[in-house]
This record gives C-alpha cells, structure tokens and sequence, in this order.
C-alpha cells in the first residue's frame, strides 16, 4: 500500500477515474453481485443504428420529458476471424517501463471503465480474457469471474489463481503494489493512459493492440473506429441546430451521499457535448475538471439538457427524485421540461470501441421528437 | 555528620510559598517527627528532603552532599521514602511489589541478599500470609503494610515516612512505630510526618514543630510539646499530661467536661 | 504462576509456529504444500529431493505471499508491544498508542503523500513520511503537555485528544483536495491492509521493530517500578521522565512504522496485552513476551482470513482486528469490573 503509481497529470484521468470511482465506491464494496450491473433496464428495444429513421425535431429545445440514450444490445462487435499476436514484443508502457510480453493466450484487462476489456474483444482476442473487471459486463464477458471485488483491493493470488500470461492495466485500480508483486512473480504487467476521451479513443486501441502483439488489427480497429466517430460526428452536426446550439451539461449525481459534481472542460464530458453539436455549459462558465454543484452557478448557467448516468440517476429516485434534491436543477430550463437525459454509467465516458454508438445513441435521445 | 541537613529552604508551589526558611536536620539512630497542622507544608518538606520537591532558597544535603549531586540510583541506595498513596496501578502480589523495593541494588553484591530481605520485611511488617495477594484487593491498612514492607526491604539507611500510620488500626499503628524506632536503634534515620502528638512524643528523640511553613520549635518531646506552644500552633486549646504509672507525655484537645447529674 | 508462564510461552509459540506455516501453505492462489515446502527450501539451498518446484508458484510464493506472512509478523509483534508500553507509561490498562496521536499523525503524512504525489524518496516517500508525521505529532503531544519538567498523564491524553481532532481535520482537508483515486487508497489504507506488502517493507520494519522490542525488554523492570506511582519510582532510582520519553518515542517508532506499511491497525495493541496480563499478571518481561507472541499470532491469523475469506477480495484487516477486538474489549471490561480493584 505505501506506494503511489507514477499519474500522468492531465485532468481527464483524474475526472474519470474521480467519477466512476465514486460510483464504483458507493456501491457497496462487498455485494456478492455477479451479475453485471450495466445494461440499462429499459434499453431493451433500442434500433441497431439510432441515427437511422427518427424524427428530427424541429426546435429539440421545446423537447419535454426525460430520455435514456440506448445501445442496441449488450454484445462488442468483433472481428469475423481473430488475429494471431506476433510474440514476443517489448513495449514501452505509459510509465516508461519496458514490458515484454510473450504469450496473450490468457489475457486479464482491467481498469475502472471497462475500455480496456472492450478493447481488447473488439480486436478480436475475446476469448483469451480470463477474468473481468466491475465495470465490464457486455455480452461476451458476463461469464467472466469478476477480478476486481472489493473495488480498489485487487487480490494478488486471486489473479494469479487465473494463471494471466499478460495483464493490461491503467492506474485507476490498485492498490499499485498488487501490481508490482504481479510483476515480480513474473506477469507482464503493461500499464496503459488512464486518460479517456474521444481524442485517445484510437490510441488506447493503438496501444492495447501493440502489447498484445496485433498492431494489424489495431490499425484496422482504429481506421475503422476513427471512420466511424467522423461519420457519426458529421451525422450528428447535420441534425444538430447550428444556431441556438443545445446547452448542455454533464452532471454527477448519487443520491443518498448528497454528492453532485458539474464535469467541464478535459473531463472527457466536454469532449462529448461538443461532439454532439451542442455547447458545454460547464465549460462556458469556465469549469475545468470537477466541480462540486454551486446551486446559484447551475441556475445562471441555465441548461437545456442534462447529462446523468443511468445509476446515478436511480440512486436519487429518478427525475423526480433529482428535481427534488437538487432544486437548483428544477429552476433550470432543463428542469422545467424535464430534459434529464441519462445512460449506462459503464458507456457514457468509457470511450471505448463502441464510442460511435454511444455518441449516436445520445444524438438520438438529445435530438428525437 | 548528620544523616539529612536542610537549611534555609523555601519553596514556592505556583506562586505560594509553602516553605520559609526551614532548617531541619536528622542524623542516623535517631527517630525525628515531623508535626503542625494540617497545610503547614510537613509533607512539602519531606518532598523536599527526599529530592522530589525543587526548593527556590536554601540548600539541602544527604551525607554532607548536596541533594543534587547525587545520582538517581545512588540515592535509592541511601534513602527510602514512605509515601501517603500506596496503591499499585496494575495487579501485582504482595510479594512482587516487596520485591520492587530490591530494585536499586539489583547488580550490586547486595542482591544476593534479596530473598533474605524480603522474607524478613514481610515478616517485620506481619504480612507474610498476605504475600501472594494482589495488591489492589488488600484493605487499605494492608496496603499500607505492603507499601511499608518494600520501603524496609530497601535496606537504606534512612527512612522517610509521610504519615504511615494514617490507614492503620491502632494495633497496627503501634507496630509500624515500634519499627520505625527498631530502625533508628539499629542505626538508620528515621524522618516520619506524624499527626498524632502522643505517639511522636512517645516514639521520637526529637520533633519539629511546623505551622505555616516556618519551624515553631525543634528539639526533644518535653522541650516542644508545652500546652501553651501547642495550643497557638494548633489554634486549640492542648492539654499535655503525664501518664500516671509510666510518665510517658499524653497529649490531646481539652474537651468542654459535661456535668453529669 | 510458573507453571502458567511456561504453558502460555509454549502454547503462543506452538500456535505462532502453527498458524505461520498454515498462513504459508494457503491462499487464494491454489499451491500443493509440498510445493510451499519446495519453494520455501531449494532458494535457500536446501535439498528439498523430491519435492516439486514450479517456477511460477515459487516466484508466486516469494513474490507475493511470504513477505506478507512474514510482515503479518512483525507488525503484529510490534502493535503489541506497543501498546504495552502505553500502558506501562500511563499507568492504565486502557491506555492506547492512539491516544498519543501516533496514528493519525501517521496518516497524515501518508495522506499528504497520496494526495500530493510526492515521490522524493521513491518508493520510500510514503513509508518515509508517515513515519515522520507520527513521531512529530507524538513529540508534539509530549512536548506540549509537559511543564515544570514533568509530564502529567491526564494532560497527555488531554493533549493527545486535541492534536488527534486537528490530525483528523487536516485529513478530512487532505480527502477533500484529493482525487478519488487518492481518497480510495487514504480510506483503505485508514483501515488498515497488509494487501501488497513486498520485501523492500519487511526489509524496512523488520530491524526497527526488532530492535524497538529488544530495547523494550531492556526497559521491563523500570517499567515494573513505574506501576508504584511516579514518585516512588523515582525512589527508587528510576528516572521517570527520561523513561516516559523514551517510552514514548519507542511506542511511536514501533506504531509508526508498522502503520506506515499496513494502515491502521487497531485493537492489537489494546486487547493482547489485556489479555495476557489477565493470564501471567503484570511483571512486564514475562508480559512483554507473551504479548509479542499474541500479537504476532493474532495478525497472522486474522491476515490469512483477510486474504482468503472472500474470493477476488482482500478484506482490510484493521476491520476484522476491530470486529473481533471491539466485543472481546467490552467481554473484558466486564469481567474486569467485577474483580476488586477493577485493573486486573
């Protein structure tokens, strides 16, 4: 426990990290849950493609009434054959550590989002993981024993009772020396950017391809991805108003400690809003990272839409429960209508491989009549 | 070269002087008693001889050294103090605590006596059935015997004892006197506070007389124990008789006589 | 009494040696025993013959759970210790080395650390700072509540109290300003964990804590005389106040430095020594070493249910300590209470 990982200094590790820590770290540390807590309750029919056939509205400001943002099942598209890793390979982690790795054939991707297991299934390598991390629990990985228990208290022997041949890993999860031992019993360790955002998208495929030893794929999963987020952006600017952008903002929420944190600017959510054709509230205001909620702020910033995750919005009772214990929400034009849009807590800032999806999935509950 | 010599010594507790230019001395085969009513700073002055009570004037000497040059452990050889609180804070025997008192000579050639002088502490202060006791479940008085049996088995050569015979049964309190005195016979100084003015006068070869932290009087018994004296210094009025078939002093408070019809 | 003493020496030994060597062979990470036992001999050159040696199991095995076994140890011995001392110091059986804000000093250096990253002494900072804190916030309390040249116990915890309430306002500050990754590690680390420890922390708390329980022993019999009262100590030939200070620092150098590499413990230092006074009484050598010996037991055990009771998981062992320390505490103060003189 006495040592602290080398963190690179950029916000947007620390925001992510801050938000789905404190998400992981109210529920509670010793639910015996296997089942993952991911999919949406009531995301069950949502269309392949959102951007496909829905009724643009005409003013999405008079929109009233809450949305959820859904993607179309649970499962990470793959790749029709998987790639074979060219071992061995040394590479150069985001710790300037040099890690070689010889054999992917039982990989263990961990990390607080759940990107990196994501990612590594959307190259194809599904079915070397051995174990999962909380926040994974698509399709593909559901069978997986869930590594990372008690939240933050990774259990050494644990993992090695799963006999990873490589484990991939940022710095949201520990405690660090868990990892250290891991390395010193002989596992490769590759420590990968805890930053998440649309700009590392690619990157983090990047990387996570070159320490498995399947650059190709990566380059493939990346153009592919790369194509996609374009594609959808430009769908998306297309439907969004140029004038009298939506004013949008994130806000975190969990109900029962009273916490409610305003994400703005490098804290991945900025990122978003503004890749949804809409206008960052926190980050017009000046916001940086995260900010505990100043009702009067929230009032003068006067949203239209609100961006929740899914769990955070239950934990406070739903969108009643919200305008109730926030009222500075309830004065806003987002609260008057009830613009209160929320999804999955594991999808909405992952920006994992199926960051395209999600950006539609938003567009589509910010946009549809 | 007397055993303890004190001279000039005053000392002030936050701010209020409690001992004033007080001169006091006792030399080895003696039995010196300590007397005044209560705050005249008799306890003070055996802190202060014992080398626990700093003095702001004056100096104060064991053995013709000054109290302090000499070291801690040296000092424990050559003084053993009696205090008022004989309480243990964790549950040690009787025999464990006598055992304490062996303490400062353990490495010296005298340890080999240990066992020797336990037994006869124990012995001397008629505790010997109570030695495996613990000590926090003895009555007071037992206490007080057990705390007395540690300061003997320290073997020094003075002894100084604040009031030990305030929790003992007059049976009791005549033994510790008579040990007390047995002590000075065979040599040691003895300094003891007393309160009781028969038994100081009965027991000591010299009192002082202590009232507001000044000595009133110091000298044999029959010298400072006069009625007039004692009832000044005691603000009450003090008989002081003979008794009739010994001529031992009996001293006590003139009570109002009720006529009875 | 004799016979007590050597039927409670043997019993702690055999259940140290017992429980050690069960702690050795199990974990969640599944290695036959005569594996362990291999691991365990061929690197120190013994010939173990027949004996299996997987290298992933005995890299396992050294890398991960023998310097665990091994800290479990020492930290335990040394909380013991520790809070015998305390007691000793104080005069009271309930007396406790987070009174004297060993502890929370601790963990705001560790804290401040986290929070801050510093990284100035490597992997030492942490371990580095915790321990500095502890011993300044001891001093602090001592130094503040002398006067006159002597240390009034009553004033010592009153003292202790004020600097624990300030030590836990600049943590609570020190949460605030940290991410949450910073609050999660301050958090587990405030109940306490062995989950993690690597050889490079035996090799830091292995000569402190040995050589703070040997300078203990050294100690015993003045620490015995301490038990008359302050004054008749002194009598006695004890210097009291150099002993109280020495005792003291002591006390934080053994509680610092196990606190520095596993968290907060609490209730080793408390119920061990309690407890054994209640079986061989007082006198502090014999007490001093049978309280090394629970200690060491007693976190042993409680480690091995911490890292294996919970499958994936590893409990923070300071709160199995407290569950089981807490009741037994309140057991013994009954039972205490009924005994004359109530310090039994």
């Amino acid at each position: 426990m006495p040592t602290v990982p080398p963190r690179p200094k950029t916000l947007i590790s620390a925001v992510m990290i801050t938000a789905l820590a404190l998400l992981l770290s109210g529920c509670a540390a010793v639910t015996d849950d296997a089942k993952p807590t991911s999919t949406a309750a009531t995301c069950t029919d949502a269309p392949a493609d959102p951007l496909a056939d829905f009724v643009v509205a005409k003013n999405p400001r008079a929109l009233v009434g809450p949305a959820t943002a859904c993607l179309s099942g649970d499962a990470i598209p793959v790749p029709p054959v998987s790639p074979t890793p060219q071992l061995p390979v040394t590479v150069t982690d985001n710790q300037g550590t040099a890690v070689t790795v010889t054999d992917a054939s039982r990989i263990l991707a961990l990390d607080l989002s759940g990107t990196l297991a994501a990612t590594v299934f959307a190259l194809g390598l599904g079915d070397n993981v051995v174990g999962r991390d909380t926040s994974t629990g698509f399709g593909q990985a559901k069978r997986l024993p869930e590594v990372t228990r008690g939240g933050h208290q990774l259990s050494a022997e644990a993992i090695l009772e799963l006999h990873p041949t490589v484990v991939l890993t940022d710095t949201s999860i520990g405690p660090w020396d868990v990892l250290l031992q891991l390395r010193q019993a002989g596992i490769p360790v590759v420590v990968l950017t805890p930053d998440r955002s649309l700009a590392n998208v690619t990157t983090i495929v990047t990387q996570v391809a070159a320490a498995l030893g399947v650059p190709d794929s990566g380059a493939t999963l990346d153009a592919s991805l790369a194509a996609r987020i374009a594609a959808t952006k430009a769908k998306i600017a297309s439907i969004a108003p140029t004038k009298n952008r939506l004013r949008v903002l994130f806000l975190y929420v969990r109900g029962n400690a009273n916490v409610y944190y305003v994400f703005g600017k490098e804290s991945g959510a900025d990122d978003l809003i503004t890749s949804l054709g809409a206008t960052d509230v926190a980050a017009q205001v000046g916001i940086t990272g995260m900010r505990p909620v100043t009702a009067e702020s929230l009032v003068q910033a006067a949203p239209d839409v609100i961006l929740v995750m899914t769990k955070g919005l239950e934990s406070t009772g739903g969108v009643d429960g919200l305008l109730k214990a926030v009222p500075a929400v309830a004065a806003t034009p987002a609260g008057e209508n009830r613009r209160i849009v929320d999804m999955s807590d594991y999808e909405i800032l992952s920006f994992g491989p199926r960051t395209p999806e999600v950006l539609a999935a938003l567009a589509r509950a910010l946009y549809a009549s | 070269m007397s055993a303890v010599v004190a001279q000039g010594v005053s000392v002030v507790i936050d701010g209020t002087p409690i001992l004033d230019g007080v001169d006091f001395d006792a030399h080895a085969g003696e039995v010196h008693a300590l007397i005044g009513p209560n705050g005249a700073g008799k306890s003070t002055l055996l802190a202060a001889i014992a080398g626990d009570q700093p003095t702001s004037t004056g100096t104060i000497e064991i053995d013709g050294r000054d109290l302090s040059a000499w070291r801690l452990r040296d000092l424990a050889r050559r003084r053993a103090v009696l205090l008022q609180q004989s309480g243990v804070f964790f549950p040690f025997t009787v025999r464990q605590v006598v055992e304490m008192g062996r303490a400062p000579w353990l490495g010296t050639a005298d340890d080999r006596l240990d066992g020797e002088v336990v037994a006869w502490a124990l012995e001397t202060t008629d505790i010997v059935e109570l030695a495996g006791r613990q000590v926090p479940s003895l009555s007071g008085g037992e206490r007080a015997r057990a705390a007395l049996a540690r300061v003997l088995a320290q073997r020094t050569g003075i002894l100084m004892l604040d009031e030990p015979t305030a929790a003992l049964d007059l049976g009791h309190q005549e033994e510790v006197l008579t040990v007390a005195r047995d002590r000075a016979d065979a040599g040691d100084a003895v300094v003891v506070v007393l309160h009781d003015l028969t038994q100081a006068a009965a027991y000591s070869d010299r009192v002082t007389l202590i009232d507001e932290g000044r000595v009133v009087a110091s000298g044999p018994p029959r010298q400072v124990l006069t009625a007039a004296r004692l009832t000044a210094t005691y603000r009450y009025p003090v008989e002081v008789l003979d008794h009739p078939i010994t001529g031992a002093m009996l001293i006590g408070p003139i009570r109002p006589h009720k006529e009875k019809s | 009494m004799r016979l007590r003493r050597t039927l409670l020496f043997s019993g702690l030994g055999l259940g140290l040696v017992v429980a050690t060597v069960v702690s050795a062979g199990s974990g969640q990470l599944t290695i036959a025993p005569g594996q362990v036992l291999g691991a365990l001999l061929h690197p120190l050159g013994l010939p173990a013959g027949v004996l299996p040696v997987d290298q992933t199991a005995q890299s396992a095995l050294w890398a991960i759970r023998f310097p665990r076994v091994v800290l479990a140890l020492l930290v335990g011995a040394a909380l013991a210790a520790s809070g015998l001392l305390m007691q000793a110091v104080f005069g009271n059986p309930l007396a406790e080395p987070g009174v004297i804000g060993v502890s929370s000093g601790a963990a705001v250096g560790a804290a401040s650390t986290i929070v801050f990253g510093w990284s100035f002494l490597g992997d030492w900072t942490i371990g580095a700072l915790a321990f500095a804190s502890g011993l300044a916030a001891t001093l602090l309390v001592y130094l503040v509540s002398r006067s006159g040249g002597r240390t009034e116990v009553v004033t010592l915890v009153l003292t202790g109290i004020a600097v624990n309430a300030v030590t836990q306002a600049g943590l609570a500050l020190l949460l605030f300003f940290g991410d949450t990754q910073a609050r999660e590690q301050i958090v587990f680390w405030q109940l306490g964990s062995l989950n993690g420890a690597l050889w490079r922390d035996v090799l830091v708390v292995a000569p402190v804590a040995l050589v703070g329980i040997v300078i203990s022993l050294t100690l015993s019999r003045r620490l015995d005389l301490l038990s008359l009262g302050e004054r008749s100590a002194r009598h006695l030939g004890v210097n009291v106040e150099a002993l109280r200070i020495g005792t003291i620092v002591l006390v934080a150098l053994l509680v610092a430095v196990a606190v520095a590499f596993t968290g907060v413990i609490s209730f080793v230092g408390l119920v061990i020594p309690h407890l054994m006074r209640m079986i061989i009484g007082p006198a502090h050598l014999p007490l001093l070493i049978a309280s090394v010996l629970g200690g060491a037991l007693l976190l042993e055990v409680a480690d091995l249910v911490a890292r294996t009771a919970v499958p994936f998981a590893d409990l923070p062992i300071g709160m199995l300590t407290a569950l089981v320390g807490g009741p037994f505490f309140f057991w013994l103060l009954r039972r205490t209470r009924r005994r004359s003189g109530g310090w039994a």
